[in-house]
């Protein structure tokens, strides 16, 4: 049962960096792929469908966590509280300029809110490079906290490799630039995430009792279904985009 | 300051905020859902503006629900991470269904139902919002299964120093729980009610343009309120049957201290008369929201009286906050109530907090968060009543693909 749960984890947690990363990357490197306000809006659109069901990996994640791993819990959250406020704090700015750029017409209201995601993008970024060179570096805050850092970047190449699929004409050129794969990025943010998995004590974080089996089954059973859903939002959404969105 | 108060005014800023923008998410999204079901079966234009009008304002409020949930969730792991190493094993099994069976999905097709508009075929798109709907609910009851254990804990043992699940069925029909989810439910439709009658007693009043539109949608707030009205109360007086006896005092509340004395040292368990207070403020509002039915009930039979008569669009714009006053009231009676306990008669607040977190990192997190929320609440309320005055002519969601950016027709926003 504790592989089961730390399979799913890995799932899960390997699926927010590839889906998310994208977006987070494309984020961080918004006020180069888009020239003037209208350009960053289609970039913006570039990942608009998906980024409501990116992000929701990591929410699982974080429930898979909390029900079957409740020791990892703070280790992760209490014990690296700063990194985790940043990412935190970064997450939810990014995700209101995001939400509210489109919704009122003013040069300066899009000004605001393309800031705050941008700005969101590099604090989500930094301090998922920082918690994976904390837990790579023995867990708790230690030198790995800080030279984890530069992790930050296969965010950005990860949103180039994606941006240059999504993004039609100029910014497309741009996002090119970037040579980013966004096959091979995705895997190296697997790998980096693998590689901090292994120094994870698993079976000291571990929840006894019933909370583990009916967390690990219920993901498991899930699992195939949470996969069609979002399998319909990538064939639904995916394409060239040229136009602004919603957001 | 105390790391303990601050963490525990964070919390509840945090679920306080929450819960504002939640209880109009339930409720709205089923009216929305149910706007956009007659609008597909008769294939009405109004019922189509009406879907996309309340639509929109569904979705800018949907925004910060999730992302004042997104940091309740993890502040349990942050700030009290004395939970997690107690309780962990049982508390944390319905937030783990709550993410994988019904937030995934909820978040996904919601995605799919703003971005899909005119992509999709319109009965998988009707499909969208009801599963969006269903999953808001399910997402409800789950947090509120977590919610009742801490409320009333049933179904664990604790072994080794840590909670283990024993007892899945007794942890999930939990009554603490599936009454607060009934009171929740009808909660979020009163809510939802007042708003929408509250948005067309405003545009009726102006004598905007849309008469059609806010006399149908006055019609629908109304028979919403009418109908929540009642079961709310029910649900809710069902509920203190199930009550700790140290929150109102009764008999049971000597018997109660005198254990916890002696299972966990003197120390005062009563609950604050602030609990109290919550109670009446929330059965004083409920009188008022009751009285305002009872005229509802008088006009909603007469189209012409639903247009006509200021007084009462006045009353019906200034009653929209009644509900979310009188639900944080709610939520003071059943969270301070349950204090000096976390889990009651389990784990002790103070006992909860993380170890080792110093009041300065707390005191930077709550500064830093409080500021957040104070913006984000204060711009989507200002986002809110903005989209709501401009009504269904100002509706971005769902409006036909935008024109090809050569055309020098753009007028779109970007």
């Amino acid at each position: 049962m504790v592989s089961l749960a730390v399979v799913l984890l890995a799932v899960f947690a390997g699926g927010y960096l590839v889906l998310a990363g994208a977006d987070v990357g494309v984020g961080m490197l918004l006020p180069w792929l888009g020239r003037g306000q209208r350009e960053r809006r289609v970039v913006i659109a570039s990942f608009a469908p998906f980024f409501l069901g990116n992000e929701v990996w990591l929410v699982v994640s974080a429930g898979l966590v909390a029900g079957a791993f409740p020791g990892l819990e703070h280790r992760l959250l209490a014990d690296l509280y700063p990194v985790a406020g940043v990412l935190l704090f970064g997450w939810v700015v990014r995700d209101m300029g995001l939400w509210l750029r489109g919704r009122v017409d003013a040069a300066g209201w899009r000004a605001v809110c393309d800031g705050a995601v941008v700005a969101g993008s590099w604090a989500l970024a930094l301090a998922w490079a920082a918690l994976l060179g904390s837990v790579l570096g023995g867990g708790g805050l230690n030198a790995g906290s800080v030279l984890g850092l530069p992790l930050a970047v296969l965010f950005a190449w990860h949103g180039a490799g994606f941006a240059r699929l999504r993004l039609s004409g100029d910014a497309a050129v741009r996002a090119a630039r970037g040579r980013g794969r966004f096959g091979v990025s995705g895997l190296v943010l697997v790998a980096v995430l693998l590689v901090a998995g292994v120094r994870v004590p698993w079976s000291q974080v571990v929840a006894q009792g019933g909370g583990l089996s009916l967390t690990a089954v219920s993901a498991a059973v899930l699992l195939p279904l949470l996969g069609a859903s979002q399998a319909l939002v990538w064939r639904t959404f995916w394409g060239r985009v040229d136009s602004p969105s919603y957001l | 300051m105390d790391p303990l108060v601050l963490a525990r005014v964070q919390f509840a800023l945090t679920a306080g905020s929450h819960f504002l923008f939640v209880a109009l998410t339930l409720g709205l999204a089923t009216l929305v859902a149910l706007m956009q079901t007659r609008a597909t079966l008769s294939g009405g234009a109004v019922h189509a503006r009406m879907t996309r009008f309340w639509g929109q304002l569904y979705v800018v409020n949907y925004a910060v629900g999730i992302v004042t949930g997104l940091v309740m969730e993890f502040q349990f792991g942050l700030n009290w991470a004395g939970m997690s190493r107690l309780t962990g094993g049982v508390f944390g099994a319905p937030l783990a269904l709550e993410t994988i069976g019904a937030f995934f999905v909820e978040s996904t097709f919601l995605g799919l139902w703003i971005f899909g508009w005119n992509r999709l075929n319109r009965w998988v798109h009707l499909g969208l919002i009801w599963v969006v709907t269903l999953t808001a609910y399910l997402s409800a009851y789950f947090v509120l299964v977590a919610n009742g254990w801490m409320q009333r804990p049933v179904g664990y043992e604790v072994r080794d120093g840590a909670a283990r699940l024993t007892d899945a069925g007794a942890l999930l029909g939990n009554p603490t729980a599936l009454l607060a989810f009934g009171h929740v439910l009808f909660g979020g439709l009163l809510t939802a009610g007042f708003f929408v009658a509250g948005v067309s007693g405003y545009h009726l009043l102006r004598r905007t343009a849309e008469v059609e539109f806010f006399r149908r949608s006055m019609r629908v707030g109304l028979v919403t309120v009418m109908a929540a009205v009642i079961p709310v109360v029910v649900v809710g007086g069902m509920q203190y049957q199930y009550l700790q006896p140290t929150k109102t005092g009764g008999d049971d509340a000597a018997a109660a201290v005198a254990d916890f004395t002696a299972r966990f040292g003197p120390g005062d368990y009563m609950a604050p008369g602030v609990a109290r207070a919550g109670e009446a403020v929330m059965t004083g509002l409920w009188s008022l929201m009751l009285l305002l039915a009872v005229v509802a009930l008088v006009k909603v039979w007469w189209g012409r009286w639903l247009v006509r008569g200021r007084v009462f669009h006045v009353v019906m714009v200034c009653a929209v906050p009644l509900p979310y006053v009188a639900m944080l009231a709610g939520w003071v009676f059943r969270e301070v109530g349950r204090q000096p306990w976390m889990v009651y008669g389990v784990l002790r607040t103070r006992d909860a907090l993380s170890p080792g977190v110093g009041s300065g990192t707390i005191a930077v997190s709550f500064a830093a968060f409080t500021a957040l929320f104070a913006v984000l609440v204060g711009v989507n309320a200002w986002l809110l009543a903005r989209v709501a005055r401009r009504g269904p002519g100002g509706a971005v969601l769902g409006a036909s693909p935008p024109v090809a950016p050569s055309s020098p027709a753009v007028s779109a926003t970007f």
